[in-house]
């Protein structure tokens, strides 16, 4: 224990050292690309709105920067042994703040939480992002809300919508004194903490709420802050300034006491602010960053995917085993075709289209992304026993190895004269995706779906070229189909493909959260493959609530799935380079709910950090990390 | 002259309203998927998604909604924005709006049209000449080359040597130069090109000549005649442009950061906000019928000649 006292303190003592000397500021101008909809916190679609929740509002816990769950509005917690009821015990003597940073008559209590969920909960409030999931964790929840949708369409007449109203009392969200707010929960979830860093779990004002009515967030005077920020001048489609909250329970962590963000929607408008000082940080394009590349600049320009708000995504290929297509349905139904496919394709040349410095460092091979959830001993679910060895496969490109496997699906799929067995000529209606004609003998005609822009073009130019280049043009002839805008709509939901990517979100930290709507019919299957091998290993894991037993069964259904080729993980999210006067490793740090949007803790520098600088604060804070997650 | 002005008010109406119902109309056709995102689909089930769109209002018979807008319209409601800016009223959307882009809209006509109009003059005067192939030179440049490359230029370039702001800031009056040029320069190319060519026209015609022949200096040939004739043509434009700034400018107001009326159409469209669609298209049909009748005025205000009503009271 001393020697793990004395390591970090060596580790807080070098990034002590780091910023020694270096000029902080006080401010922050960043920039936004998308208007936020609404100040209403409780639904956030774009990122410009999960940072106004994240920054004005705060829930009952958070994550700091290593990623742990601590207290927030509330100061300690507690849950069951079984995990489905978890009680929390707020701070005392928190106050709401208005909109010119001033203490309000209105407390911040255990009543104010279940107002917000309250609030959630009715339909007509129109809170999308209250996923059918949650509303059956949530003991009451999915009937009280069905019951409300039922009363608003006609269908059910017997009960008034007040009468249904008034049943929330029935929904798991109680407050049990002013400052005692319990969850009752449908399931045993060890990782309820998780949730409730989601602005759906955030807290409102009742009378203020009933005070503003339809206009609740409309405008900056129509909320109140709980949080370390209150916006104090906003401009639609301009400017968004948030000031410290004088009155924050936390006020001396917040080292940037303003946060001036603008609407910049050009890239290259932005970054030239930066070079003129305007600015304390730009995202840079790989095209932004050759084109700095032997400028002063290029000293200060670095990536660090862990830290990018889009970390933990995870791209995927799916491919659509109930083709319309005969020749791929055949084929995909095959597991040495899938695995074929899986060592055809070159993850680092893909990746180089995003990152061209170091694409291999954002290949991932798993659905589930490393470094967001550990087990009661501090063990990584991504370092479990089979996982771990996906992991450490990297590019999974192989040509041989995929020549070898192609071999073995031709010998069970044709003839041997080139004929695909059991498929007979058709035309494919894919319209308005594609439309074309197969004549049931190879090359395989597969449609890969893509956007019609340029990157996205490129990208599919270039797996044709590795898939007919590794398989033979004998073999395989890839066909383009293009989408404009929506790829769900236009291709995946009226099963328009026979090959597409798509990238989900890690929702809670859990590997249900991705494993558990992979299954068969789960909501993200979109190739509509059924293993009820897999499915009932993921059954039997959300059974297991010791987190280390839970992983071990997760684990091995996520290597099963991933051996069978259901979905070919090939990237994580956030290859963003960035030339920035933000310290890193300084605000909280977390791929769930709203949290890797909050300012809180940030240091600003007068200039950029450099290469060199963040690669010696990045060592000490993985040090630094290492030493709190075996603690 | 009444009897005409009421004539073509009652047309205008008309016009207004066969225009916002078709629009409002077709906004109805869009399929309602494109209220919902990927994620949106993975979230919510098939009984929330249809108790979003009723609480939008969307499922309502067309003919309810319109009777909702009509009545609202009535008593001055707008209505409230549905997915672009959830539940802000749309009047306060665009009262926020609207007067960035009139006051850079107009002052770009005023710059436009001043120093288009007096390079036009200086063209048609000095015809073949210097004055003329620099005119003709710039109006080609800046109708040839993208707008977004010379507007970027000028925003990177200029900003730079100036030392002035890239972007718009309301506290900075330095940093409303370039967006208020760059909103100028295309309308000076366009006064200056048409009253070259009107005036040149003019020059040709036969009263100019027994004009000049008579003696009369050029110097009040070209003003008397010459320009007077040629405005005649351009006048029925400027009402139009003027009630038209309104709408803004998508690419300049995105450029310079102006939170101006530019984008919000697209912006609306896109994310199928019908009541700020349906607000916006019944301003601009208004202004623009509003423009063109006011036009008609001023051109016969200009030119005694022009009646807009014949003799027996019938109108033209």
């Amino acid at each position: 224990m001393k020697k793990r006292i004395a390591g970090i303190s060596l580790v807080l003592a070098l990034i002590a050292l780091g910023t020694a000397g270096a000029a902080t500021l006080d401010r922050f101008d960043g920039t936004y690309i998308a208007e936020g909809s609404s100040f209403r916190y409780f639904y956030t679609p774009t990122t410009t709105d999960q940072k106004v929740a994240a920054n004005t509002q705060d829930g009952l816990v958070e994550q700091d920067r290593y990623s742990r769950f601590v207290p927030s509005l509330a100061e300690s917690w507690s849950s069951n042994p079984d995990f489905t009821e978890w009680t929390f015990n707020l701070r005392k003597g928190i106050m709401w703040v208005d909109s010119k940073g001033a203490k309000t008559a209105y407390e911040i209590t255990a009543d104010d939480f279940v107002e917000g969920f309250r609030h959630v909960a009715d339909p007509k409030n129109g809170i999308k992002n209250l996923s059918k999931d949650i509303r059956k964790l949530i003991f009451g929840l999915n009937n009280y809300y069905l019951d409300l949708v039922d009363i608003d369409s006609g269908k059910k007449k017997d009960i008034t919508r007040d009468k249904a109203l008034a049943a929330f009392e029935g929904v798991g969200v109680k407050a049990l004194d002013k400052y005692t707010v319990t969850y009752k929960l449908n399931v045993p979830t060890p990782f309820f903490l998780s949730f409730l860093v989601m602005e759906l779990f955030l807290p409102v004002e009742k009378d203020f709420l009933a005070q503003v009515g339809p206009d609740f967030g409309v405008g900056k005077d129509k909320l109140l802050y709980s949080g370390a920020y209150y916006i104090s001048d906003w401009q639609r489609d301009k400017q968004i300034v948030f000031k410290a909250n004088p009155f924050y329970w936390d006020a001396k962590t917040i080292k940037v006491k303003t946060i001036n963000l603008q609407k910049v929607t050009d890239p290259n408008v932005t970054v030239q602010m930066f070079q003129r000082g305007e600015l304390s940080q730009a995202d840079l394009a790989a095209d932004q960053v050759k084109a700095l590349a032997g400028t002063k600049w290029a000293a200060s320009i670095y990536s660090d995917p862990p830290a990018a708000d889009r970390f933990s995504v995870t791209y995927w290929f799916v491919q659509n085993f109930s083709s319309s297509n005969p020749e791929w349905k055949a084929f995909i139904n095959n597991l040495n075709f899938r695995k074929a496919l899986s060592y055809g394709i070159d993850r680092v040349k893909l990746n180089e289209l995003d990152d061209p410095y170091k694409p291999a460092s954002v290949i991932r091979n798993t659905v589930i992304p490393e470094g967001q959830i550990y087990d009661e001993k501090g063990r990584d679910y991504s370092d479990y026993p089979g996982i771990k060895e996906i992991r450490a496969a990297g590019n999974y490109y192989n040509k041989a190895k995929a020549r070898e496997y192609l071999a073995k699906a031709l010998a069970e799929l044709t003839d041997g004269k080139g004929n695909i067995k059991g498929v007979q000529a058709a035309k494919v209606d894919m319209k308005p995706v594609a439309e074309f004609q197969v004549d049931g003998k190879l090359p395989l005609q597969m449609l890969y779906v893509h956007f019609n822009d340029p990157t996205d073009t490129k990208r599919a130019l270039l797996l044709k070229a590795m898939l007919e280049d590794a398989f033979g043009k004998e073999n395989i002839d890839v066909q383009f189909g293009q989408v404009i805008d929506d790829m769900f709509a236009e291709s995946v939901e009226p099963r328009r493909f026979d090959m597409i990517y798509d990238n989900f979100r890690f929702g809670f930290a859990d590997p249900s959260a991705q494993l558990g709507r992979l299954i068969t019919d789960g909501g993200i299957n979109d190739g509509q493959y059924s293993d009820p091998e897999y499915d009932k290993l993921v059954d039997e894991a959300a059974k297991k609530y010791i987190l280390s037993e839970r992983y071990k069964i997760f684990a091995k259904a996520e290597a099963l799935f991933l051996d069978r080729c259901y979905v070919i993980p090939w990237k994580m999210g956030g290859s963003v380079y960035t030339i920035t006067k933000v310290v890193p490793f300084t605000s909280p740090k977390g791929g769930f709910g709203i949290t890797r949007f909050k300012y809180k803790g940030m240091v600003v520098e007068k200039d950029p950090i450099t290469v060199k600088r963040y690669e010696q604060l990045k060592a000490a804070f993985l040090k630094e990390l290492a030493a709190v997650n075996t603690k | 002259m009444g009897s005409y002005i009421l004539k073509r008010l009652g047309q205008s109406l008309v016009t207004v309203v066969i225009v916002v119902v078709s629009v409002f109309m077709l906004l109805r056709l869009m399929p309602n998927s494109g209220y919902f995102t990927r994620e949106d689909y993975v979230n919510m089930d098939q009984a929330a998604r249809t108790a979003y769109l009723r609480n939008l209002g969307v499922l309502d018979n067309p003919f309810v909604q319109l009777a909702h807008f009509a009545g609202g319209l009535m008593k001055g409601d707008l209505g409230r924005s549905i997915s672009l800016y959830p539940r802000s009223p749309v009047s306060s959307i665009i009262a926020e709006k609207a007067p960035y882009s009139l006051c850079f809209g107009l002052a770009s006509i005023i710059i436009s049209m001043s120093l288009g109009l007096g390079l036009g003059v200086l063209m048609a005067r000095h015809k073949d000449g210097f004055a003329d192939w620099m005119g003709t030179l710039y109006v080609t440049v800046v109708r040839a080359i993208p707008s977004l490359i010379w507007l970027f230029f000028i925003q990177l370039w200029i900003s730079g040597l100036m030392g002035w702001p890239m972007i718009f800031y309301l506290d900075r009056p330095v940093s409303w130069i370039l967006p208020t040029i760059s909103f100028s320069l295309a309308g000076l190319g366009w006064y200056a090109i048409w009253l070259r060519r009107f005036m040149v026209d003019e020059e040709n015609r036969d009263y100019v000549k027994f004009a000049t022949s008579k003696g009369l200096p050029r110097t009040r040939v070209m003003r008397g005649h010459i320009l007077r004739n040629a405005m005649v043509v351009l006048v029925q434009y400027f009402p139009q442009q003027i009630l038209l700034t309104i709408a803004g400018s998508l690419l300049i107001e995105s450029l310079y950061n102006i939170p101006g009326m530019g984008g919000l159409l697209v912006s609306a469209v896109r994310q199928q906000d019908n009541p700020i669609v349906q607000t916006i298209v019944l301003l601009y049909a208004v202004l623009g019928v509003l423009g063109v009748f006011l036009g008609d005025l001023l051109m016969a205000f200009v030119d005694p000649r022009i009646k807009l009503a014949d003799c027996s009271g019938k109108g033209a």
